[in-house]
């Protein structure tokens, strides 16, 4: 009677705890977009949409020469949700050049599915996808009926006589084994009991099945059952239900599985490790084998059915779907932990929608690996693996479209991006001179003066501080100091500015912390994880405007609807001349300082800025650099601080550089505000020069009203006033001519 | 006076002319890029040429900004959810027009329109600034930009400033 009551209250409110799902941002499509047919293909697989000589099922595509005909699948956005249809694309070697739907109509944007990155489950925990009957082939309940329970429909819960066929089983093999019992049975023991066998709990699992099955449709049951087996183990993670099962093992959604994947399913329910498709393929496929030949038997399906899907492949994807990105899930679950408690994202059944681009993404991971193993080699004595983390953001949104926490990218560990604490090194440089700018006492052309600095501390010590190159280079303009990294020009501009300045500068652009006022701050003596850079950096990309950095852009509930809005929002946190200027000084870093190395790896007319750092005896090698559309930061590193020999050129910037190159990113081209002026000085001097006056000249952006001194016997024309230039070339001649 | 100066010109003028091989260089610096007609991002052909050193438009050199097809049949799309005072939908449309054409002035002003009508006059305001700044050389963009910053200081009280930002709104484009 205690049974009866515990099984069908507990049943009847049952609610399966419901992991958050996390998607990637989706693709959308429009005419124009810059997108190859391979580029396309690729998308459509990543969904995992399959090629078809006919575009019948939906999950399939067809190709003709360009043109792509997509039998997309219905999809559910944060604010809407779009039917299936069928979608005509043409792909040409410019982009996408049309897209049209199935009556011939243009389509001028739409958006493929967003990619389940993942979902958020307690840790030991159970994850699913509920599917309501409606989404699952009617090949799965009988399949499962014939190979599990036969008399399912027709037993009240337990299956005496497959019980005794079991037990006697069970006792000429003196253990206990599974089997014998019911579909019902097993619902009970995966819902009620733990898996422990002992003939007591046989008895208890019985009379549970047999209250469940009195009170309980057949239909009910099995709808519970496909939600609630366990099917696979991915780490932490307990895979249960056919929903996710689908989704981990063939990556899409149940709805789609042919009689293959189904019977490859229903074998699994046996034994998930023991029939693991991935660890034991051909233990799987036997078992699939004969469950497909019970199919047969049972006339579920045709012999010759059965005998085509057993000699299909096992179809089973490389690496589970889910999980792939843990550093940024990591990003997503420390959002929402500000406004959700644990219990709601690993049991409501919410649905997150994040900016992840899954291409990007890949791209980042597939950089940092690849280059951190071609840096190790360099370094042969060393003793451990060098370590990165890379942040990718999309700056004019403040969209995180990419996070790498470490090399071991399908590893749920220490997240680099958000934890590693690491000196910012000469990453701080462009915030001096931006608050340089600010002060109306500098422009790029200003002369400022590399030359030994003491500065007696507080402690009574001296801090003396050095050029990585341990000379000085005297004066030289402040575009020349910040593109080649002058440490000792830097720390003068710096002091004369003030370190609280810059400190207050560093906090407008996105710092938390209160940095420590120190001289040796001007030398990046301030710990940030490459996330705080990539803030830092995010309002230099976006021309003097703060977003704060987001990866969640909306939480939806189970049933639709929107719980949180995480919208677009900006602040001005300088002016757009003054960011300008300090970022075509930033273009000059790549073009002839320390940023130069990545021009080899970059398209050649891609104009990007950035800015390398060092730390104190290379503990630390980073580069933050930016396109007109993406904003990349790269630290490099170990794990124990130990130093690494890379200065932020040699290790950071091929990793950024590849970043960068891999996103098909446009040129840095921000619009010159209207009271600055494009001048060219010379690289050395930074006098004001015409081209051909002088060997080593470099464009700078300088208020319009700024008065450079110009190189003797150079002039230069003022395009705004055709008699000034005219008077003003007369009157450098007259000077000539008087020496 | 006027004697010295004309004097001065028509030795300018000679000295120019016979210059040209000299240190003076002929006529005005490289104009740069042809002003881009659309803010429509061109699709990145790897090795298609683009100017390097970067050279850009000159100052004040006009241009005029369009939204394209996509980005266009999203914010009519954000004009009706508006319309409904369905402010938060209608933002998360524009927010996608905008990742198709983060640079087009004309769609964070839309942007910023919508949070003026659901109240957030701040983030009007910093729309309507982040919209000026890339609004260079389109008079009716930069106009736009301040008639918006313009609502967005009057709706928090900020009459004078309100006033000085129409007066340079109907400085650029007479409304």
């Amino acid at each position: 009677m205690y049974l009866d009551r515990l099984v069908t209250r507990q049943f009847e409110g049952r609610r399966w705890t419901l992991p958050a799902q996390v998607f990637a941002a989706p693709l959308e499509l429009y005419t124009g977009l810059a997108l190859s047919a391979a580029q396309l293909e690729q998308e459509l697989q990543r969904l995992h949409y399959r090629r078809a000589e006919r575009p019948e099922r939906l999950g399939t595509y067809r190709v003709q020469g360009a043109r792509f005909d997509v039998a997309l699948r219905p999809a559910r956005f944060a604010d809407e949700t779009r039917n299936a249809q069928l979608l005509s694309i043409l792909a040409g070697s410019q982009g996408l050049e049309s897209l049209r739907d199935s009556a011939g109509h243009d389509v001028p944007v739409l958006r493929l599915e967003p990619l389940l990155i993942g979902s958020i489950f307690p840790i030991h925990g159970e994850d699913r996808i509920i599917v309501t009957p409606q989404e699952v082939p009617s090949l799965l309940p009988a399949a499962l009926k014939a190979v599990e329970d036969r008399k399912f429909d027709s037993h009240h819960g337990v299956d005496p006589v497959a019980m005794l066929r079991a037990l006697w089983v069970d006792l000429r093999a003196r253990q206990i084994e599974q089997g014998g019992s019911t579909l019902t049975q097993q619902l009970v023991r995966s819902y009620f009991l733990s898996s422990r066998q002992t003939l007591s709990r046989k008895v208890r699992e019985a009379i549970m099945a047999m209250a469940l099955d009195a009170h309980f449709t057949k239909a009910d049951l099995m709808n519970a059952y496909i939600n609630e087996i366990f099917l696979g183990q991915d780490g932490d993670r307990a895979i249960h239900g056919f929903g996710l099962a689908s989704q981990f093992y063939f990556g899409k959604p149940l709805a789609e599985l042919d009689l293959s994947e189904v019977a490859l399913l229903v074998a699994v329910v046996r034994g998930p490790s023991y029939y693991d498709p991935r660890r034991h393929p051909e233990r799987a496929h036997l078992r699939r084998d004969l469950v497909l030949k019970i199919m047969a038997d049972q006339g579920i399906v045709t012999a010759r059915e059965a005998s085509a899907a057993a000699h299909e492949a096992l179809g089973v994807t490389g690496r589970p779907a889910g999980a792939y990105y843990p550093a940024y899930l990591d990003f997503v679950r420390r959002t929402l932990r500000r406004d959700y408690h644990d219990q709601d994202l690993t049991e409501a059944g919410l649905r997150i929608y994040t900016s992840l681009e899954p291409r990007a993404q890949e791209q980042a991971e597939q950089a940092l690996d690849r280059e951190l193993t071609r840096l190790d080699r360099q370094r042969r004595q060393a003793q451990q693996p060098l370590e990165g983390a890379v942040v990718v953001t999309s700056p004019q949104s403040g969209d995180v479209i990419a996070i790498v926490g470490g090399r071991n990218v399908g590893y749920d560990g220490f997240d680099r991006a958000l934890d590693a604490h690491r000196s910012m090194g000469s990453l701080v440089k462009p915030f001096i001179y931006l608050t340089a700018l600010e002060s109306g006492h500098y422009n790029a052309a200003t002369v400022v003066q590399d030359e030994p600095v003491d500065v007696k501390l507080a402690n009574d010590k001296h801090w003396r501080p050095e050029n990585f190159t341990h000379q000085t280079y005297g004066p030289v303009p402040v575009v020349r100091a910040l593109a080649e990294s002058l440490n000792l020009a830097t720390v003068g501009v710096g002091l004369a500015v003030g370190v609280p300045t810059i400190a207050q500068t560093l906090q407008r652009f996105g710092l938390s912390q209160s940095p420590a006022q120190v001289p040796a701050m001007l030398l990046g003596a301030l710990d940030v994880t490459p996330l705080e850079a990539t803030q830092l950096f995010n309002g230099l990309a976006n021309g003097g405007f703060h977003n704060p950095l987001r990866a969640v852009r909306a939480v939806i509930s189970t049933d639709g609807k929107p719980l949180k809005a995480f919208p677009l929002e900006v602040t001005q946190v300088a002016s757009p001349e003054v960011v300008y200027q300090l970022d075509r000084m930033l273009v000059q870093v790549m073009e002839r300082g320390t940023g130069r190395p990545a021009r080899a790896l970059l398209p050649a007319n891609l104009v990007v800025a950035g800015k390398s750092g060092t730390s104190s005896e290379f503990r630390d090698s980073w580069f933050a650099g930016f396109s007109g559309s993406h904003l990349a930061v790269v630290w490099v590193g170990y794990d124990d601080n130990e130093p690494t020999g890379f200065t932020g050129s040699a290790g950071a910037l091929p990793v950024w550089a590849h970043v960068i190159a891999g996103l098909g990113t446009d040129s840095w081209d921000a619009p010159m505000p209207d009271n600055l002026a494009d001048v060219q000085i010379e690289y050395p001097t930074g006098l004001r020069v015409v081209p051909g006056c002088a060997d080593d000249i470099v464009a700078v952006a300088v208020p319009a009203d700024a008065a450079l001194p110009s190189k003797p016997g150079c002039g230069f024309p003022d395009n705004a006033n055709p008699l000034t230039t005219i008077l003003d070339r007369a009157q450098r001649w007259l000077r000539g001519r008087a020496h | 006076m006027h004697i010295r100066l004309l004097t001065l010109v028509i030795i300018a003028a000679g000295f120019s002319a016979c210059a040209t091989q000299g240190p003076l260089p002929p006529g005005a610096p490289p104009s740069g890029a042809p002003p881009s007609g659309t803010a429509q991002p061109e699709p990145q052909i790897p090795g298609q040429a683009l100017p390097a050193p970067p050279e850009r438009p000159a100052p004040g050199a006009p241009r005029q900004f369009h939204i394209g097809p996509a980005a266009s049949s999203l914010v009519t799309q954000a004009r009706t959810q508006a319309g409904a005072g369905e402010f938060g939908p209608a933002a998360a449309t524009l927010e996608r027009a905008l990742r198709i054409e983060p640079g087009n002035p004309l769609l964070w002003i839309e942007l910023g329109r919508v949070r003026l009508a659901e109240n957030n006059a701040a983030q009007a305001d910093a729309m309507g600034r982040k919209a000026l700044a890339l609004a260079t050389g389109d008079a009716g963009a930069q106009a736009a930009a301040w008639h918006l910053i313009a609502d967005s200081l009057r709706a928090r009280g900020r009459d004078p400033e309100a006033a000085e930002a129409e007066g340079r709104a109907g400085t650029l484009a007479p409304r």
